[in-house]
C-alpha cells in the first residue's frame, strides 16, 4: 500500500526536485516575473493536457489539437471582427469541439486506428487554416476588442486571468470524472472495453465524447491563446500535442487507457514548462533543450512500460 | 524404486504476504500421469512455474534424474527437457504445422553444398518435414505438414505443441488445464496422445480442475492445499469425492437441484434457432459443443451480438446493445472473464459499472451507497476478502467469478444469462456459485445457462435445452428422461 502511494507520487516528487534544482543553478527562477510566465505559458498546455487526459483515460490518443488550437484562435478571431467578443469565442470553442467529433466518429464508426486518424486531422485542420487565413495572422492591420486583449494582460488578485481559468476547469472536469456517473463509463471503457461494453455501457458514445472533450478544450485553449498573441496565429500550436501527450504521461496516465488523474496530467504539465523555462534561464541552447525534452518524452513512456509490467 | 526424472525437494516460495510453496516435496516418474489437484491458490501454478523455470524457490531444490538443478529462465527448462504447455499456446499462427513442430531447431543443409560456414546455410525442408512427421506419427497424429497453424482448431494446435516438445527430447511434460478449452470429443483424442506420450516413456504432470479427467488418467495424484502437499494417492485409492474433500479439507456435498418447483409464469420468450423460453423460478441448462451456437445465442438474447426481438413479461421488445437487455431485467455472465471484469478496476467499481444509473444521479455518484450495498453482496456470496475497494485483479479466479456475479445480483434483472460460469474455478466455488444460481431463481428469477459439462447440465438445471449446429435440437425437463447420455445424443452430430 504505501509503495503503491509512493510510486503514484513520482510525478510531484519529480516536479519539486526539478524546481529546486533549477532554483538552485539559477536564483532569476524564482522571480516574481518569472514565476508568472511559468503560470501563464503553462495554463495554455494545461487546458489541452487536460482534454488529452479524457481522451486516453478512454484508451485513445489525439495528435490533432496543437492543429485545432491555430484554428479555434483564427476562427474566434475572425468571428470576433464581424460579431463581437462573445461570438468569436464561442465559435473558437465550437470549432474545436467539431474537430473532436470528427476524431470521435472516425475512430468510433470507421474504426480507424486513433493515432492515424488525428494524424490525418492534424496535416488536414492545419491545411485549412492556411487556407482560411491565407495564412496571415487574424486580423492583419486592425486589432482584436480591447476587453479580449485585457483578459490576455490583466491579472485578478495578482494572477493573471489566464490562470484562472484552467483552475476553473481543473476543479469543474475532475468533479465529472471522478464524481459522475459518466466518469466512471470513461475509466471503465478505458481500462476494458469489451467489459464495460457487456455491463451496458454504451462504450462508442463514451470514447467518441471523449474526442470532444479533448477537441473543445483545444479549442478554449485556442481562444486563449490569441488572447494572449492579441491576434490569430496560423502557425500557433504547433508540437503542442507532443508537450500535452508528454505531461499526461509523465503525469502517470497508462497509454493502454483506464487510469490517469487530471490533477497529476497539470503536474506532468508544469514538469515539462519549467524544464524547457529552466533550460532558458541557463542558456542552454535550443537544440540541445530539444534533445533534453526528447529525452523525458522517452523515460516517462518507459516508466508507463516498467509500471504496466509490474503491475 | 526407479530415480523420478523430476522431484521437487522441500520446496518453498512466498511472495509478500502470501506462502505460495510450504515446504513442498514432490515426485514424478518416467512413463506416469501424475496429476496435480488443488483449488484456486492452492499452490499448482507456483509449483509448475518452478519446475517451467519462471519462479525461483526460496528454499528447497529442484532436481532431474536425481541431480539438483537451477532453473532460471524457461529455457533452462526447456534444455533440460522440461516442458510447459498452458492455455496460451507457444505456436506461430502464421507459419506450417511442419515448421511450428520443428522451430527452435529447424533442420539446415549449407546454400551451395559443400560449403559449411554458418552464415550460409538454408532450411532443410526434406529432413524438417520427415522429422515433423516422425515426432507426430509417435503421437498417433496425421496432421497435413503444410498446413497453417492458423488453420488449426485449438485442440489441434495444442497437439502440434505436444509435438515440438516430443521433437525436442522433451521428458517431462506439464498439462497445464490442457482439456479447459476442449470439446468432449477432443478430449478422448488428448487422452490418445497421452497414452502414446506414456509408451514412449514421458513423465507427465497434468493439472485440471476436472476431477473425473483426473480419476480417468491419472496413475497418481498428489493434491495441495494452501501452499502444501495434503495427499499423494496411487490409482485406485482416488474418486472425484475423495479428492475434493482432501482439497477442501471439508465435504463438498455436491448439491443438485431438488423436484423442480413449480415453474412460475414465463419470463422471457424469443425465437432464435428455435423457441426459448424461460420461466420464473426456473434454471434451464443451455448444453452444445463447442461452436454449436449456445454463445451466439446468449449473446443474441443479451443484446451484444447483433439484434434480437425477444419479450420480456409479454412486453416486446429489440435488443440492440447489451444496455436495452439490462434495461429490461437481463443480465450476462459472459464465458470469459476479462469480458466481465475491468481487471485494474476496483471491487465496487465494478459492480457499479451495470448500475451506474442505480447509484445517484447522472451529476453525482453516491458512492457511501454503493460501498454499503457492494459489501452486503460480498459478504453473502463469500468473496474473500470482502473488500468493496480491493482490485479485481488480485482475486482469485471463483472469487472473480463471484464479483461478476455481484455485478447482476446489485441489478434489478430477472433474467440471468451465463456462459459456462464455472469453467476453470475450484470445486468449492462451483458448488457456491451454484447455490447462487438456485436462489437466483428462488427469487423469482430465471437462469438460463450454458456449459460443456454434462454433468453439470443434467445435475443443476430444471429443464435442458440441446443445441446442435446453431439450432435447439432438443428440450428436456427434469424427470422425464434427463440424463447425460440423453443430453450427448442430443448434442452430438448423428452420422
Amino acid at each position: 500500500m504505501r509503495r503503491d502511494f509512493l510510486v503514484g507520487q513520482i510525478p510531484l516528487i519529480t516536479l519539486i526536485v526539478l524546481g529546486v534544482v533549477i532554483a538552485v543553478l539559477t536564483p532569476r527562477f524564482l522571480s516574481p516575473l518569472n514565476l508568472s510566465n511559468v503560470l501563464v505559458q503553462a495554463a495554455v498546455i494545461t487546458v489541452i493536457a487536460m482534454g488529452m487526459t479524457f481522451v486516453i483515460i478512454g484508451g485513445g490518443f489525439d495528435l490533432s489539437v496543437g492543429s485545432v488550437v491555430a484554428l479555434s484562435g483564427c476562427v474566434c478571431a475572425m468571428v470576433m471582427m464581424e460579431a463581437g467578443i462573445a461570438a468569436g469565442v464561442a465559435a473558437g470553442v465550437a470549432v474545436g469541439a467539431l474537430v473532436g467529433l470528427a476524431n470521435g466518429l472516425i475512430v468510433t464508426v470507421l474504426k480507424v486506428n486513433p493515432f492515424i486518424t488525428t494524424l490525418g486531422t492534424m496535416v488536414l485542420v492545419r491545411g485549412v487554416v492556411f487556407l482560411l487565413t491565407g495564412s496571415q495572422q487574424v486580423p492583419i492591420d486592425q486589432s482584436l476588442p480591447q476587453p479580449f486583449i485585457d483578459f490576455g494582460i490583466e491579472r485578478l488578485l495578482g494572477i493573471h486571468y489566464l490562470v484562472w481559468v484552467p483552475v476553473a476547469l481543473l476543479f469543474a472536469l475532475s468533479w465529472v470524472l471522478a464524481r459522475t456517473p459518466y466518469g466512471r463509463s470513461v475509466y471503465a471503457t478505458g481500462g476494458n472495453r469489451e467489459a464495460a461494453y457487456f455491463s451496458g455501457i454504451r462504450v462508442d458514445r463514451v470514447v467518441a465524447s471523449t474526442y470532444v472533450w479533448c477537441g473543445a478544450l483545444a479549442g478554449v485553449a485556442g481562444v486563449m491563446l490569441a488572447s494572449r498573441l492579441q491576434s490569430g496565429q496560423p502557425t500557433a500550436g504547433e508540437f503542442y500535442e507532443l508537450t500535452a501527450i508528454a505531461a499526461v504521461v509523465l503525469g502517470g496516465a497508462a497509454l493502454h487507457g483506464g487510469e490517469g488523474k487530471l490533477y497529476k496530467s497539470v503536474i506532468g504539465v508544469f514538469i515539462m514548462v519549467i524544464l524547457g523555462n529552466g533550460l532558458n534561464l541557463l542558456n542552454v541552447d535550443s537544440y540541445w533543450q530539444r534533445v533534453a525534452i526528447g529525452a523525458v518524452i522517452i523515460l516517462a513512456a518507459a516508466a508507463d512500460r516498467l509500471r504496466a509490467r509490474r503491475g | 524404486m526407479p530415480t523420478p526424472v523430476l522431484a521437487a525437494e522441500d520446496l518453498s516460495k512466498r511472495f509478500i504476504a502470501i506462502k505460495a510453496l510450504d515446504h513442498v516435496s514432490f515426485e514424478l516418474a518416467a512413463g506416469e500421469v501424475h496429476a496435480l489437484v488443488g483449488e484456486n491458490g492452492a499452490g499448482k501454478s507456483t509449483l509448475i512455474k518452478v519446475f517451467g523455470g519462471i519462479h525461483r524457490p526460496d528454499s528447497g531444490r529442484v532436481l532431474v534424474d536425481g541431480a539438483p538443478v537451477e532453473l532460471h529462465s524457461p529455457a533452462d527448462a526447456y534444455a533440460k527437457g522440461i516442458a510447459v504447455i498452458g492455455q496460451e499456446l507457444r505456436v506461430v499462427p502464421a507459419l506450417s504445422v511442419a515448421e511450428n513442430v520443428m522451430l527452435g531447431h529447424l533442420p539446415t543443409r549449407p546454400l551451395v553444398p559443400g560449403l559449411a560456414a554458418t552464415a550460409c546455410l538454408r532450411l532443410d525442408r526434406a529432413r524438417m518435414r520427415a522429422a515433423a512427421a516422425a515426432a507426430l506419427g509417435r503421437l498417433n497424429l496425421a496432421f497435413d505438414l503444410d498446413q497453417r497453424v492458423d488453420q488449426l482448431t485449438f485442440a489441434e494446435r495444442q497437439s502440434v505443441a505436444i509435438a515440438r516438445a516430443l521433437s525436442r527430447n522433451a521428458r517431462v511434460l506439464v498439462l497445464d488445464e490442457p482439456t479447459a478449452a476442449l470439446e468432449e470429443r477432443e478430449v478422448q483424442s488428448l487422452f490418445a496422445v497421452i497414452e502414446a506420450l506414456k509408451a514412449a516413456g514421458v513423465a507427465i504432470l497434468y493439472v485440471s480442475h476436472r476431477l473425473d479427467e483426473i480419476v480417468a488418467i491419472a496413475d497418481r495424484c498428489t493434491v495441495m492445499r494452501d501452499g502444501r502437499v495434503v495427499a499423494d494417492l496411487a490409482r485406485g485409492a482416488f474418486s472425484a469425492a475423495e479428492l475434493a474433500r482432501h482439497m477442501t479439507g471439508r465435504d463438498v456435498a455436491e448439491e443438485r437441484a431438488g423436484a423442480a418447483a413449480a415453474p412460475g409464469e414465463v419470463l422471457l420468450e424469443a425465437a432464435l434457432g428455435g423457441d426459448v423460453r424461460l420461466h420464473a423460478r426456473e434454471v434451464v441448462g443451455l448444453a452444445g459443443l463447442l461452436g454449436s451456437g449456445t454463445t451466439e445465442l446468449l449473446r443474441r438474447l443479451f443484446g451484444a451480438a447483433g439484434g434480437a426481438r425477444l419479450q420480456m413479461r409479454g412486453r416486446a421488445l429489440v435488443t440492440r446493445h447489451p444496455a436495452d437487455s439490462i434495461a429490461a431485467g437481463i443480465g450476462m455472465v459472459p464465458n470469459e472473464r476479462i469480458l466481465g471484469l475491468v481487471l485494474d478496476q476496483t471491487v465496487r467499481d465494478n459492480v457499479v459499472l451495470p448500475n451506474l444509473a442505480r447509484f445517484g444521479a447522472w451529476w453525482r455518484m453516491d458512492d457511501a451507497a454503493a460501498t454499503r450495498v457492494v459489501r452486503e453482496l460480498l459478504e453473502a456470496l463469500d468473496v474473500r476478502p470482502p473488500d468493496p475497494s480491493a482490485v479485481v485483479r488480485r482475486l482469485s479466479g471463483g472469487n472473480q467469478q463471484k464479483v461478476i456475479l455481484a455485478k447482476w445480483l446489485a441489478a434489478r434483472i430477472d433474467v440471468l444469462l451465463m456462459d459456462e460460469p464455472t469453467q476453470g474455478i475450484d470445486v468449492a466455488a462451483k458448488a457456491q456459485i451454484h447455490r447462487l444460481m438456485r436462489e437466483f431463481a428462488g427469487r423469482g428469477g430465471a437462469v438460463l445457462f450454458a456449459s460443456s459439462e454434462l454433468d453439470e447440465i443434467v445435475g443443476q438445471s430444471d429443464g435442458v435445452l440441446a443445441m446442435r449446429r446453431q439450432a435447439i435440437s432438443a428440450r428436456m425437463a427434469r424427470g422425464a428422461g434427463l440424463t447425460e447420455q440423453a443430453v450427448r445424443d442430443a448434442i452430438t452430430y448423428q452420422r
